[in-house]
């Protein structure tokens, strides 16, 4: 009972934030909007019992991305905050003919029906969870793995991530004269 | 382990009692016990912000040589009821230049996300809310909406002063988190857990057996973790965000009545909620001395009273500080967190990964005694 | 004992709805009992008592954003490093504590290295050394 109420409101939040996202015309609404998008998310991922994952994505996204998000807003700053477009299609990326749109759909079609064979065959072999109810710890489960099986890849990343900071570092600043 | 209020509770007979009662619906049970104890805590932590609020005052004159509030009730002590009221019975102004949707977003995203907080916090062995598995991770999270909240608050207000101050806020929440992290990290190396469950239930014991006196490393780390975590609250000397005396009051400025309110109210709990996760991190937190564990509910009481006579404490010493210290430069803010707080923090993370391994886990302590 | 069934996720719902109850709340006592008397100039955005210049949504330094990246970084190699360590003393126990501090700290090392760059490069700076001799020079 309690689990398919968390399910329909953190799907509830999910979509609408979404959606809201597309329909907004203000940037910083949008932002918003997102956060409430990846706080649903991260419900989500608690239904499905993934404790540690959702607690990484509020860390991550929302205490992160979004505040980055905002900051690069604010970089803009100006008064350009509110999009003028007045139909659907000024909302859409003007940089395309009919020639590209076409094309643009067609790829997306193929791609769609990909993953819907991808998808179908995974939901066939694992048929879906009922709700356990129950909050098993992913968190030691994941930790034996990240330094057993996938060390390699725990360092790895690290790697990535120093590359991550040194890249952003770099563009950040401003070159000298 | 994972022990919450209705798992301690169902040990008992009268649970039986109250699940017949119900008609045998756990879910409903469980609810009806968590909608009280909910109820009980956060009119508890209001009050511990209302009165938190006449605490900073009282103090400040007692710091200064003044008398400080002394009209309503005896000593002034219902100073914050006033205070309350007063708030509510304030007009609501926003500027015409606000962004509606945002300005009253933003109080709320801050009450949320301190409330949140709430449900992690040891009151006691049994009467924690939720042992999350994620304990301490689930509250360094969720405590990052009110970065959020702190620069829409600014942001939102379209005034110059609120959008200085939101945008300092949310950068210096940020960053302080950092090293707040990395303080919890070591605590999670030497207690073997994230949950809070854990992390108390390995202190149990006298004042050296507390994780504050585990190693050298372990000591700092305390220092580390309350600094960082002043400057999250945007307590002084770190109140960069709200500086009075540059900022007018920084990203709250346009805000009135309730709204302040909610930013205040929300402010101070936090306070609190810092408080008691350093007392349950660093100082063994609700746990009681000589290892007693009778499972009944006189000794839940006394653990709980000794739970919040550590918070309070460390209360004391935040308002203590800051009416101390004063404020820092943005600069010297920054140059604090990334170059003096981060690396010692990172330090510190090392040291108690090497002191596990070299000592085998023991404690100082263990290591002069001996044993356990 | 109950099975762990309902424990867990129910109270932070619960907090979560309370809080927005109470903010509602407040609202609806606020709309009753406050006076309501708006007028033009006492809704303009506080600017000392003068006419508010401009709006406030100007553009911001740069550095804000670079404080942003850096701490995404740190931040998601914290929580890498939290599974981890909450399995470290358990691996120490087994006899495994040599392998698992070294995969830590080579994991660790790693991040200091970053911080290091970033120290040594002026990027944790909040005054730049670059701005400081712009000006110099333009004097």
């Amino acid at each position: 009972m309690f689990m398919q109420l968390l399910f329909g409101l953190s799907a509830l939040l999910t979509l609408s934030g979404a959606i809201a996202v597309l329909v907004t015309k203000n940037i910083m609404h949008a932002c918003i909007f997102l956060l409430a998008s990846l706080i649903g998310i991260a419900g989500l991922y608690a239904t499905l019992g993934a404790d540690f994952v959702a607690v990484t994505q509020i860390m991550v996204y929302v205490g992160g991305i979004v505040i980055l998000m905002i900051f690069a807003v604010m970089l803009t700053g100006g008064k350009d905050f509110v999009s003028r477009a007045q139909n659907l299609l000024g909302l859409a990326p003007s940089m395309g003919n009919k020639w590209t749109y076409t094309v643009g759909l067609l790829v997306s079609l193929v791609f769609l029906l990909t993953n819907v064979k991808l998808i179908s065959s995974i939901v066939k072999s694992h048929p879906a969870k009922t709700f356990g109810n129950e909050f098993p710890s992913t968190v030691n489960q994941l930790g034996h793995l990240l330094i057993k099986d996938h060390v390699l890849a725990f360092e790895l990343s690290s790697v990535l991530l120093l590359g991550a900071l040194v890249g952003a570092a770099m563009i950040a600043r401003p070159r000298k004269q | 382990m994972n022990q919450t209020v209705v798992s301690y509770l169902s040990q008992y007979e009268f649970y039986d009692h109250l699940l017949a009662f119900f008609g045998n619906n756990q879910g409903l049970l469980s609810f009806v016990i968590y909608m009280i104890f909910i109820l009980i805590i956060v009119t508890m932590c209001a009050t511990i912000g209302g009165l938190g609020t006449y605490a900073e005052r009282k103090i400040s004159a007692d710091l200064q040589q003044r008398v400080g509030p002394n009209r309503v009730g005896p000593y002034g002590l219902l100073q914050f009821l006033a205070d309350g009221v007063k708030m509510m019975t304030k007009e609501d102004i926003m500027p015409f230049t606000a962004d509606k949707f945002l300005f009253y977003l933003a109080p709320l995203l801050a009450l949320v996300g301190v409330f949140s907080t709430l449900a992690v916090l040891p009151f006691s062995s049994g009467f924690a809310l939720a042992d999350l598995n994620v304990g301490v991770f689930y509250l360094i999270a969720i405590s990052s909406l009110v970065g959020v909240a702190v620069f829409l608050g600014g942001y939102a207000s379209n005034s110059k002063w609120s959008m200085l101050g939101g945008m300092r806020g949310a950068s210096q929440i940020i960053s302080y988190e950092i090293p707040v992290t990395l303080s919890v990290l070591a605590i999670t190396l030497l207690a073997g857990g994230m949950s809070f469950g854990t992390i108390v239930g390995q202190q149990k014991g006298l004042p050296f057996n507390w994780f504050i006196f585990h190693n050298p490393f372990a000591f700092l780390a305390f220092f580390v973790f309350f600094t960082g975590a002043l400057a999250e609250t945007n307590r002084a000397p770190f109140d960069l965000p709200e500086a009075e005396s540059e900022l007018v009051s920084g990203y709250h400025t346009e805000y009135t009545g309730m709204r302040f309110g909610f930013f205040a109210l929300a402010e101070y709990i936090e306070v609190f909620v810092v408080c008691g996760v350093a007392a349950a991190l660093f100082l063994g937190g609700s746990s009681l001395p000589f290892n007693i564990s009778f499972d009944i509910l006189p000794l839940q009481l006394l653990e709980f009273i000794i739970f919040m006579t550590k918070t309070l404490l460390l209360y004391y010493v935040v308002i203590w500080i800051r009416w101390t210290l004063p404020r820092l430069r943005v600069d010297q803010l920054m140059s604090i967190c990334w170059k003096y707080l981060t690396p010692m923090a990172i330090l510190n993370l090392v040291g108690c990964s090497i002191w596990i391994v070299v000592f085998n886990g023991k404690s100082i302590a263990e290591l002069i005694f001996g044993g356990h | 004992m109950i099975p762990a069934k309902f424990d867990g996720l129910m109270p932070v719902v619960i907090l979560m709805a309370v809080a927005v109850l109470l903010f509602l709340g407040g609202h609806f006592v606020s709309v009753l009992l406050a006076p309501k008397k708006p007028s033009h100039l006492k809704s303009t955005p506080y600017e000392c008592g003068e006419q508010p210049v401009g709006s406030a949504w100007s553009m911001f330094n740069v550095r804000f954003y670079v404080v942003g990246l850096i701490f995404i970084i740190f931040d998601v190699e914290s929580v890498l490093m939290f599974p981890v360590a909450s399995i470290f003393k358990e691996m120490n126990e087994m006899g495994h504590g040599g392998y698992a501090l070294i995969v830590f700290l080579s994991f660790i090392s790693i991040l200091i290295e970053g911080i290091a760059y970033c120290w040594k490069k002026g990027d944790l700076d909040w005054v730049k050394s670059y701005q400081v001799s712009l000006k110099q020079n333009n004097k």
